[in-house]
């Protein structure tokens, strides 16, 4: 009898997961440095959001949006440990869309949300390995979703 | 803050089991090899701040629930609407 790879999330119910639909993190993310398997959850009705969903802890569940959707004019910019942590060869740029997904985590923010584009979370599509990308901040960082659809900059 | 001059290869000691030494030097960066306790927590300065913004991201679910999740997508609809 085939095992089947199954989570229970709090939010999403039962998931039956493809073990190639895996996230790799091998560092975790930053105050998640345990968290090193991920699923992306996709509901169709709720697109473009996704759900990263830990596959060690039902009730750790982020909520992302590709940076595209937030900044279309976003450029990643991915130093060489990001790289290396994804196995992206260091002479490469990688592009969003077909090397690699870049994702924003969603934070609340009082009634609504915000999003760091200075620490993307990228995945290498070739691989399925993931890191969150920290910069210093020198673009500006913080988009806060506005009553009327547009991302703002938020202090 | 207790500012100490390395050289490559040099190190300093913390608390008598933390290690940090200088491993390469180049124009605008050093390279640092730590050697610590498996269970201590070695992060860059500027990732501390994304932690906890990673914990309050983790919350959001449990903060918003399905009626925060509609509304975003409420709101992210307003703006593909509006868009020409």
């Amino acid at each position: 009898m085939t095992e089947r790879n199954v989570i229970h999330s709090p939010w999403l119910g039962e998931i039956e997961w493809n073990p190639g639909c895996e996230l790799l993190f091998p560092g975790g993310l930053p105050g998640f440095e345990t968290e090193r398997r991920m699923i992306p959850v996709e509901i169709p009705a709720q697109r473009p959001l996704v759900y990263l969903q830990s596959l060690a802890h039902d009730n750790v569940c982020f909520l992302a949006l590709p940076v595209l959707a937030i900044n279309p004019d976003f450029q990643l910019r991915l130093p060489e440990e990001e790289k290396a942590a994804i196995l992206l060869p260091e002479d490469c740029e990688p592009v969003i869309g077909a090397d690699v997904l870049c994702l924003g985590l969603l934070v609340p923010s009082e009634h609504t949300v915000k999003v760091n584009l200075n620490a993307p979370i990228v995945i290498n599509l070739h691989n399925s390995m993931g890191v969150q990308c920290v910069s210093t901040g020198e673009h500006p960082g913080s988009f806060r979703l506005e009553e009327n659809g547009r991302w703002e900059m938020a202090c | 803050m207790l500012v100490l001059r390395r050289r490559v290869g040099e190190a300093i000691v913390i608390g008598g089991d933390i290690e940090i030494e200088v491993t390469e030097i180049s124009r605008t960066r050093v390279k640092l090899g730590v050697k610590a306790p498996r269970a201590t927590c070695i992060v860059r300065r500027e990732t501390v701040p994304i932690a906890a913004e990673n914990r309050e991201a983790a919350a959001i679910l449990a903060s918003h629930g399905s009626d925060g999740v509609r509304e975003i997508l409420r709101r992210l609809s307003a703006a593909a609407d509006s868009e020409p």
